[in-house]
């Protein structure tokens, strides 16, 4: 006999196609994923190069007593704002408008104990819950250049060497290029990619055995002369097909606009091309296979449509752990990694993200995992439905 | 021809056939007629190769479902008690999925469809999508994919529930071609006068097993009453079919 399992595939993606809510909701996905992952880059790419384009904006305190760290302030782009003396929930307020990124204050006695050589005192007022970090690098940078220079003069003029600032010379050597900062701040995002996978093929996964179920068709339908197997095969592969698409589609507009926002500038990189995402794209095609077939594992012991769909939603947890837990756990990229399903997509696209050439043997990994599972889920489905527990409840 | 013996079906405390037997002929209409819980749903089931049975025999033109539950169900149209059709799909789509899972080729669906349309009066909805069909509807376009794969044996479920007149009518013409050609059709069914209509032959059943089996006239003249209700609710023991 042949199989039977493409009838039933054929006529499930049939009655899914023109399901106009499901659609629309892979529709939605499709691009939203992508789209705000983007948005949130684009944020981050805007921020960290508006310093450069417009310098800091700086309100001083009392500017007149100290015309010369002024003048090196100016010169390092730094604009300067003079306000009168005011009080401090006044420089709160100040700071709260965004305006500056700091107000700095000189007090009255600045003078007196700048020419007297006693450390004249200078307030930096800043708000650090607004994102002005990279500005008040620039500021205390400006500062702390202002400080040596005038001690380096005061000690001269007292016949030290200035070199006695220096007992230690700090040089600074970066080896984490670009690439591999990247790697830990976008791997969350990367992850979330792939969550879709389990909602592409909720809605059929669900409708085709719970709502089947719900609607009592499926006694009619193990009633042919088809085997149970070729039943659930037909719809697992239906469900897989749809999220499969859905990822695919998905991955390739997130590759379009990560391609296209200068990510260089904020640190991070993606060096992907689009044979590697096809690869990607590819070894992830069991991530879809396994989301459906546990997705039908689950659903086909539900009684109603309603009560698969809670049961299925659950599922949504399982690619949130990998997701949001491992990147905090900090581990480094091993081999198990790529047993683990979404996690080791996750990993995959990250490392390819680095720049990283990792050779085969993940991408099969990768593949075979998530598909092991998948079998895994199907077979348990098969047996379940081949019950006769399960026939008198139909 | 579809002969049963000493069917026993237990599920764990329930004991839903002790032990039913009878033989439904070729060319005849057998009525299955019994109390709702009678066992009735379990034997179709049993009878297709959904369930096991635990003691017994069955063969349906000689072959055990239990065996070879495939070229039984080719063999075999089901009308269950309860059924959905698929709402995104039309009538016609419907018909050819099911066409298909039966190994029809698809000119065969198509010309068979064309004729099933014409016996049960489907013309005006066999190209609408399911959905918002009223229930005549539904028990009409699902017995048609009974009929579709010329099936030697029907087990049909109530299948005169909710039907109109019209729908009635289009019923008995469907049953007599199929006795015509020679089916063998079991019906089971709660309405007296479907069954001294259309059925030749009545195997009441209650409690899980078979009480007796003969044409309606034979069933009156053993109760000893005139109309084929009264008589059944005798041969049945008590007016629930339950003895107390």
């Amino acid at each position: 006999m042949k199989s039977k399992f493409r009838i039933v595939l054929r006529k499930e993606l049939k009655e899914t196609l023109r399901d106009r809510r499901a659609l629309s909701l892979l529709l939605m996905f499709v691009l939203m994923y992508p789209m705000l992952v983007g948005l949130v880059l684009h944020r981050q790419v805007d921020r960290a190069t508006r310093p450069e384009r417009e310098g800091v904006e700086l309100a001083v305190i009392g500017a007149g007593q100290a015309p010369s760290l002024m003048n090196q302030l100016r010169q390092r782009n730094v604009n300067i704002t003079e306000l009168e003396a005011m009080p401090e929930e006044e420089i709160t307020a100040v700071l709260r408008r965004q305006n500056v990124a700091a107000v700095l204050r000189l007090g009255d006695d600045f003078s007196d104990h700048y020419n007297a050589m006693r450390p004249a005192r200078v307030e930096l007022w800043y708000d650090s819950a607004s994102d002005t970090a990279r500005k008040m690098d620039e500021v205390e940078y400006v500062l702390r250049l202002y400080n040596n220079n005038i001690a380096g003069a005061r000690m001269l003029a007292h016949g030290v060497s200035p070199a006695n600032l220096n007992p230690v010379l700090v040089q600074k050597y970066d080896t984490g290029t670009s690439a591999s900062r990247s790697a830990n701040t976008i791997s969350t995002m990367l992850g979330i990619f792939f969550i879709p996978a389990f909602m592409f093929c909720m809605s059929t996964a669900v409708d085709s055995t719970a709502g089947e179920r719900e609607r009592r068709s499926l006694e009619v339908l193990m009633a042919q002369p088809v085997r149970p197997s070729d039943l659930i095969i037909g719809k697992w592969l239906a469900a897989s097909l749809l999220s499969i698409v859905g990822i695919t589609l998905e991955l390739a507009i997130a590759h379009g606009i990560l391609k296209w926002l200068p990510l260089e500038e904020i640190g991070l990189s993606w060096r992907l091309g689009w044979r590697d995402l096809a690869m990607v794209c590819l070894a992830s095609a069991t991530l879809s296979m396994f989301a459906a077939a546990l997705e039908i594992a689950l659903a086909i012991n539900a009684r109603s449509f309603k009560e698969a769909q809670t049961v299925v939603s659950f599922t949504m947890i399982v690619p949130l752990v990998p997701v949001i837990l491992v990147p905090m756990m900090n581990l480094t990229t091993s081999w198990w990694m790529y047993m683990v399903p979404v996690l080791s997509n996750q990993t995959l696209l990250r490392e390819l993200a680095k720049g990283q050439s990792i050779g085969m043997l993940p991408f099969l990994q990768t593949f075979f995992s998530s598909l092991l599972l998948a079998m895994l889920c199907v077979w348990y489905t098969e047996r379940r439905m081949k019950s006769e527990k399960y026939m008198m409840t139909v | 021809m579809i002969e049963v013996q000493n069917l026993c079906k237990r599920f764990g405390n329930v004991q839903a056939l002790a032990g039913a037997s009878f033989t439904a002929r070729d060319g005849i209409i057998t009525a299955l007629l019994g109390p709702n819980g009678a066992g009735k749903t379990t034997l179709l089931r049993t009878l297709v190769g959904l369930l096991q049975r635990d003691h017994g025999t069955i063969a349906i033109d000689g072959i055990d479902p239990a065996v070879d539950p495939m070229s039984v169900r080719r063999n075999v149209g089901v009308l269950t008690d309860q059924f959905g059709l698929y709402e995104r799909l039309t009538a016609r789509e419907y018909l050819q999925y099911f066409g298909q899972l039966n190994d029809m080729e698809e000119q065969a669906i198509e010309n068979r469809t064309r004729e099933v349309v014409e016996l049960l009066s489907l013309e005006d909805i066999i190209d609408r999508r399911t959905k918002g069909f009223s229930q005549g509807q539904r028990i009409k376009v699902a017995l048609a994919r009974t009929l579709l794969h010329r099936p030697r044996h029907l087990l049909l479920d109530e299948p005169s529930r909710g039907l109109d007149v019209m729908s009635t009518r289009a019923l008995r013409r469907a049953l007599a071609s199929l006795k015509a050609d020679g089916c063998c059709v079991i019906m089971a069914t709660h309405v007296m006068q479907e069954v001294i209509h259309s059925c030749d032959d009545v195997i009441v059943i209650a409690r899980g097993t078979t009480v007796t089996q003969g044409t309606p006239q034979q069933l009156c003249e053993r109760a000893g009453l005139s109309s084929l209700e009264d008589a059944f609710v005798r041969l049945v023991g008590t007016e629930e079919g339950i003895e107390l």
